[in-house]
């Protein structure tokens, strides 16, 4: 269909850093930060003693981090970037949160995501079905193919 | 848990009610959203001196001394982020964003007095 509102000017909503959209984002950043204290205690403190878990913990701060930014930015690059890091905070919640309920003797140590994200009032396992659900709603235009 | 961090419990809490109301009645940040934030600020800002005072006088941190000091330079500028987040963008939903410093700070706040004794 060759009509010509692609070319009339910018998308404005081509973001996801308004509305709703910012509390997200000041959640996302709250995480950030503490997960990314609390991987780089453990990793500094007490490594040796479940280096699995802290690891882990290291990982989901980074996911954290990317969400963070990636919702903050505009524009489709960055659309995508929300997207996989909303994705793999919703795996990796699920599975360590699962994992750490079947098997804790591999998980003995509390993780962000262990059971679900308990120890922070499940907002962990809440988080990224909010995103998932914003970044559905302020999804870019499928591009003129 | 002391004295600083029922203090905090208290002002994070209202603070928090009183932003969550002002978002669900669709209002903007004002005056009253972001001096509730103010005295979750206030109260942390006391939780510091108060701190730094009983340091001086001797007493000893149980846990990690720097861990402590660390939750609370971060929760002092939680406050500072929020309210400068919610000026940039003046909606119902900036006062959502300043609801999540009050319970922000009294589960830091919390953590804080698990570290000191």
């Amino acid at each position: 269909m060759a009509d010509t509102s692609e070319h009339t000017g910018k998308r404005p909503a081509d973001t996801r850093n308004t509305g709703p959209g910012r509390l997200l984002i000041a959640v996302y950043a709250i995480f950030a930060i503490s997960a990314t204290a609390r991987a780089g205690y453990q990793i500094l403190t007490k490594f040796s003693e479940a280096p699995l878990a802290y690891l882990l913990s290291a990982f989901a701060a980074v996911v954290y981090v990317v969400a963070t930014v990636s919702l903050a930015k505009a524009g489709r690059t960055w659309f995508k970037v929300s997207l996989v890091a909303v994705l793999v905070e919703l795996v990796g919640v699920i599975v360590v949160g699962a994992l750490s309920l079947f098997d804790p003797v591999q998980f003995p140590h509390e993780t962000v995501w262990s059971a679900f994200g308990r120890g922070y009032a499940f907002v962990p396992f809440i988080l990224p079905i909010l995103g998932l659900i914003w970044l559905y709603r302020r999804r870019p235009a499928a591009p003129a193919a | 848990m002391d004295a600083y961090f029922y203090i905090i419990l208290g002002v994070g809490l209202l603070s928090t009610l009183i932003c969550v109301a002002a978002g669900i009645m669709k209002k903007a940040p004002n005056d009253i959203t972001i001096l509730s934030v103010a005295a979750v600020e206030l109260a942390l800002l006391v939780y510091l001196v108060g701190s730094i005072v009983r340091v001086i006088a001797g007493e000893h941190i149980a846990g990690e001394a720097w861990e402590f000091w660390g939750y609370l330079a971060t929760a002092l500028l939680l406050p500072v982020a929020a309210v400068y987040w919610s000026i940039l963008e003046r909606t119902r939903w900036s006062n959502f964003v300043l609801a999540a410093v009050g319970v922000t700070a009294l589960v830091m706040a919390a953590r804080m007095n698990q570290i000191w004794y």
